[in-house]
């Protein structure tokens, strides 16, 4: 009934005091794009390369190619290679217009430098046809390789090899590396490059060659005579199959290489959302802060309109429409937004070199809901309780101000001590008793972690006073007059403080975890690599589909070395479950790697048909030494393996151990190696060994060759890297913090113009006015981030513990991390008080005094 | 100029009555820091009057506007307006009374400060949802001549003129009565005068019933009446009073 007047006062109040609404407006806006930019990029990515796929596979009606038992090549499983026979037999059946054999495997491009170009996905050698239906590369300059030593590459790999048409390059494959001329430069469709994919092209005589499929072929593609039914062909071709070959459809095929790409993008769109709503949260925290304090500014207005006949429920309905509207707004300029950071991304990976294809910005229904969830939701949420307190003004107020709040209690300390207590319950609970497996630590860590903050927001006002004291007692000491101004106002709203200190303090706490839970795996990470790598040297790589055997047979022929394994990958389905097992020369193994052996015989003794196991997976399936486990292979060959001993430490190896030996007797697949060890014979000095395996890995610049302590080292830096990308992932909620921070302040600055005023009238400097408003932002953000370094420490204590023994063996804090944030914390409040500060040192003196 | 102490007029119920308290006791504090600033008020205010509350600080002039006004609650007690009593109002229906049948003057903010003048007036119809009487609103906002001032911000007026705004805001909706806390407080003495003779307008020419509590006995001689409050007790009252009579008469209570 009254609607008219509710939304003519919220929309007035908007736009008066519109500083304050464009800040809450930016916290919105900013946790909306990021959620927005994350689904946005990933629909778009994904929709590109389902387009990409289809496209390349648009004139593919059926293809042949081996069967695969269960899962699929994106887990690492590679297929086996089909007879190049069954293309000429499968051209032979009726409505098939073409037959054409293809091969995909393993080749990497080496520059001149000799070093290995790098690539953002496979580096894969492929053949291509003449059929131009069924050609999946445009040529952009020269011509087809036609046999010999030819090769056209994709544009991405040959500006960064520095190579063009009639150059040489040398390509390892994973039979060797040969020589090779350019004969053209080729992309995909429109597109330089392959989707971040390394190609090299070759004719199919070259590929049988040199890419080690020993004269066979991966797939044959069949293009079908206009007007024939694809059914039809298809049991047709069946028919004529060997036993582990199958034919499918081109559709089909393009929805499997789709759905491969779409569960990565998925799973890196699941990552960057977890960071997207920690900083919605954060903005809530923000957004509450303010429309408090703004409450509280308008307490008098607030009470007038009670007074001259606004209901409670108007004055609760005018700031909810007030906060309603300007969520909507921030909302809708948040998509825009993030749709720009999604274009961004996208520009910045392909300028890394990713090859994404272009595609069109994708923005779902679904996206724009869950934008509104989170802009609209955070705001309503942050402002019920304002509103409330909003709704309880006294009318009376309007003449007497002091009475204002005079009905509402505060039960923080109770409060915020109930929901500390449910959130640590659950938190633990999650962690350690884990509930319904993933979904429920997420659920319950993830919630108690979140109810956590918030209770911890509400009492740290407790303690607000005295903290901030202690804080600003240097700060007094060292800047006279507004260096005890800036403690005495830090300290002189206890809970004002600590709300929007509680807005860095999650940020700071969410490090303050990841870093000790980082520091103490490193560690742990570290100490066992010392305790069970005995190998001197390590050699490993960067490429997505590990090394070729290759390398690992170079490295057998180096005299210099007394025993040499490479850790190769593939697997089993073992009581129904798929397992990655690894495989290995025991005997060379025994010698290099402490596995740790609890039971059964040493592992020289692993033979043929034999596999070692982990005493976690022993434990769960009940296996005694001795006992027989059936696995199936990929390419569905069945095994009856032995249990011949049982061990401790899976750090390198992994749950499952064969010898290379069963592994080459039953797959047929081109083997891959995680890594090769290698240890030095006795009498050989390192400098001799260095030199004699650098010589025999020339060949190979893909190959990283590190000593123990430099394999140790890199380990230990990937876990650091990790730190800092969740580090990089927070700094987007850390911003928003500060932002409020800077907003708080400011509102400050308002509410004391009077006051600041007079101090200048007295005598006060400008520069003692902006010194006493900026150490207050310093204070106020210590005090968040020393909250936020003992929660955090907290959290990741419990999550450190939380992780197996095995895994992680001890805590580690990191001091220089814990020094970082606070000299953070200083930075982020000088910031913060950039604007507040100009604000008050610049105030009309006669025009402040005079305000009411 | 007559000085019959307390009940003078009327009975609780009394029609002749826009608004009355009887016995109102308010009680601040508890214990050794207890305040009485209201101790039995009895009084009654006639319809089409203009009444002026006098009192030295602490005689609870305030505390019986804001307790008549239902902007407080009494200890021990009555209050009404035309035939309601207050005490027996839920939240909801004193919220309606205050808009429909109260007007307010504030000595100072008066007025929400993102509004125009104009918006201001006519706030409490809207919050109501209802228009008023478009002619009345007219007359009023020529009678307080701000005609060309409808459209400004509070920022933008003088103090006088926002002053005229809240006058006109409580005439607006035709109240059983307004009341008035020091409404010239902070305004100079040309400002006030202009202000006191409105709210004279407003009794004489319109029939309006207005309650004012002011210190100055200049303002208090626009009333019709003036009663004198002491210690949270009436202690005396004077009709058609001049500056001088009343200034005189709050000299010889030696306050």
């Amino acid at each position: 009934m009254s609607s008219h007047a509710t939304g003519l006062i919220a929309r007035r109040s908007l736009r008066s005091r519109i500083g304050r609404t464009i800040a809450i407006a930016i916290a919105i806006a900013a946790s909306v794009a990021f959620v927005v930019g994350t689904f946005v990029l990933a629909d778009s990515l994904k929709s590109s390369f389902d387009s990409l796929f289809s496209d390349i596979n648009e004139n593919i009606d059926l293809e042949v190619r081996s069967s695969l038992e269960f899962g699929d090549t994106n887990e690492g499983i590679s297929r086996e290679p089909i007879p190049l026979q069954i293309a000429d037999d499968v051209a032979g059946i009726e409505g098939v217009r073409a037959a054409v054999p293809t091969v995909a495997r393993y080749a990497q491009v080496i520059d001149l430098q000799g070093e290995a170009v790098s690539s953002n996905g496979p580096s894969l050698g492929v053949t291509d046809t003449e059929d131009e239906e069924l050609s999946t590369i445009t040529v952009r300059e020269g011509n087809r390789p036609t046999g010999g030593r030819e090769v056209a590459l994709d544009g991405v790999t040959a500006e960064k090899a520095d190579v063009g048409v009639g150059d040489d390059v040398k390509i390892t494959t994973d039979v060797g590396t040969f020589d090779f001329t350019v004969t053209a430069l080729v992309g995909l469709g429109d597109s330089e490059g392959f989707g971040g994919a390394s190609i090299s092209v070759f004719a199919l005589d070259t590929a049988l060659d040199v890419l080690g499929t020993e004269g066979r072929i991966d797939a044959v593609d069949i293009s079908l005579v206009e007007g024939t039914d694809p059914a039809g062909v298809q049991a047709a071709v069946e028919d004529i199959l060997p036993e582990g070959t199958e034919v499918i459809t081109g559709t089909e095929l393009s929805e499997e290489q789709a759905a491969d790409v779409n569960e990565f993008i998925d799973i890196f769109a699941q990552g960057l959302l977890v960071f997207a709503f920690v900083t919605a949260f954060v903005s809530a925290f923000i957004i509450n802060n303010v429309f408090a304090i703004t409450i509280g500014q308008r307490l008098r207005e607030l009470a007038l309109l009670r007074a001259i006949g606004a209901a409670g429920k108007q004055v609760r309905r005018m700031v909810i429409v007030e906060a309603l509207v300007m969520s909507i707004v921030a909302t809708i300029a948040g998509i825009g937004l993030g749709i720009l950071i999604a274009k961004g991304l996208s520009a910045l990976f392909n300028a890394a070199g990713a090859g994404f294809p272009s595609a069109g910005t994708i923005l779902l229904p679904r996206t724009i809901v869950m934008a509104f969830v989170v802009g609209v939701g955070i705001t309503l949420m942050s402002v019920i309780v304002p509103a409330r307190r909003a709704a309880k003004i006294p009318p009376v107020a309007a003449m007497r101000p002091e009475l204002g709040f005079d009905s509402i209690n505060s039960r923080r300390l109770v409060a915020g001590t109930i929901t500390v207590l449910i959130g640590a319950v659950a938190f633990l609970i999650g962690l350690f008793v884990r509930p319904g497996g993933t979904i429920g630590l997420a659920a319950l860590a993830g919630g108690g972690a979140l109810l956590i903050f918030v209770g911890v927001g509400s009492l740290s006002s407790t303690v607000a006073r005295p903290v901030t004291r202690t804080l600003g007692w240097p700060v007094s000491k060292l800047f006279g007059t507004s260096g005890r101004l800036a403690r005495d106002n830090a300290a002189r709203s206890p809970r004002r403080t600590s709300s929007s200190a509680a807005a860095l303090m999650i940020g700071v706490a969410l490090v303050s975890a990841a870093s000790i839970f980082a520091s103490s795996l490193r560690d742990s990470f570290g100490r066992v690599l010392e305790n069970s790598v005995q190998a001197d040297y390590i050699v490993t790589t960067d490429s997505f589909q590990g090394m070729p055997p290759s390398i690992a047979d170079a490295m057998k022929d180096v005299p210099e070395l007394a025993a040499v394994s490479p850790i190769r990958g593939t697997q089993m389905q073992i009581e129904g479950e798929t397992r990655t097992i690894g495989a290995a020369d025991p005997e060379a193994l025994d010698q290099l790697i402490s596995i740790d052996v609890a039971e059964g015989s040493s592992l020289t003794e692993l033979g043929a048909d034999g596999v070692f196991v982990h005493e976690d997976p022993a434990k769960d399936l009940d296996l005694q030494v001795g006992d027989n486990v059936d696995a199936t292979f990929p390419n569905g060959a069945e095994r009856t393996l032995g249990v011949s001993g049982i061990f401790s430490d899976a750090t390198l190896v992994g749950n499952w151990l064969i010898s290379i030996e069963t592994l080459d007797d039953v797959s047929g697949a081109p083997p891959r190696d995680f890594f090769v060890v290698g240890k030095v014979a006795d009498g050989v000095s390192p400098a001799e060994a260095d030199d004699a395996i650098a010589a025999a890995l020339e060949e190979f610049p893909q190959a990283n060759i590190e000593t123990n302590a430099q394999f140790r080292a890199t380990q230990e830096d990937q876990i650091n890297q990790l730190l800092i990308i969740i580090s990089g992932l927070l700094v987007f909620a850390i911003a928003i913090a500060v932002l409020g921070i800077s907003i708080t302040l400011a509102l400050a600055v308002f509410e004391r113009t009077r006051e600041i005023g007079l101090l200048r009238a007295v005598g006060m400097t400008k520069r003692q006015t902006r010194r006493a408003v900026r150490w207050e932002a310093v204070i106020v953000s210590l005090f968040g981030a020393i909250i936020g370094i003992v929660v955090g420490s907290l959290i990741g204590v419990a999550l450190t513990l939380a992780v197996p023994d095995s895994v992680i063996d001890g805590l580690s804090f990191s001091f220089p991390t814990m020094t970082f944030i606070l000299v953070g914390a200083v930075i982020a409040g000088l910031i913060a008080a950039l604007y507040p500060s100009y604000k008050a040192s610049n105030m009309n003196v006669l025009a402040a005094i005079a305000t009411e | 100029m007559t000085s019959t102490p307390t009940t003078i007029s009327t009975t609780p119920g009394d029609r002749l009555a826009a608004a009355g308290a009887i016995d109102a006791t308010k009680v601040y504090g508890i214990g050794d820091a207890q305040v009485r600033a209201l101790d039995g008020v009895t009084v009654a205010f006639e319809p089409g009057r203009f009444t002026a509350i006098m009192g030295p600080s602490g005689s609870g002039k305030s505390t019986l506007l804001h307790c008549l006004a239902g902007l407080d609650e009494l200890t021990s007690g009555a209050v009404y307006i035309g035939d309601t009593y207050l005490a027996k109002l839920n939240d909801k229906h004193l919220t309606e009374l205050r808009r429909t049948q109260v007007g307010f003057v504030f000595q100072a903010y008066n007025l929400i400060p993102t509004l125009t003048a104009g918006e201001n007036i006519s706030l409490p119809l809207m919050l109501g949802g209802s228009k008023g009487e478009p002619d009345w609103i007219d007359q009023v906002i020529d009678t307080v001549g701000l005609r060309d001032r409808l459209s400004h911000r509070p920022s933008e007026l003088s103090g006088g003129q926002q002053q005229r705004v809240a006058v006109a805001r409580a005439l607006a909706s035709r109240p059983t009565i307004i009341f008035a806390d020091e409404p010239t407080g902070n305004l100079d003495s040309v400002s006030s005068s202009e202000i006191l003779e409105f709210m004279q307008l407003a009794v004489r020419q319109h029939g309006q019933t207005i309650v004012m509590v002011t210190h100055d006995p200049n303002s208090a001689s626009y009333a019709d009446r003036v009663v004198f409050l002491g210690d949270g007790r009436i202690v005396d009252e004077m009709t058609e009073p001049t500056a001088d009579t009343v200034l005189e008469h709050v000299k010889s209570m030696g306050a």
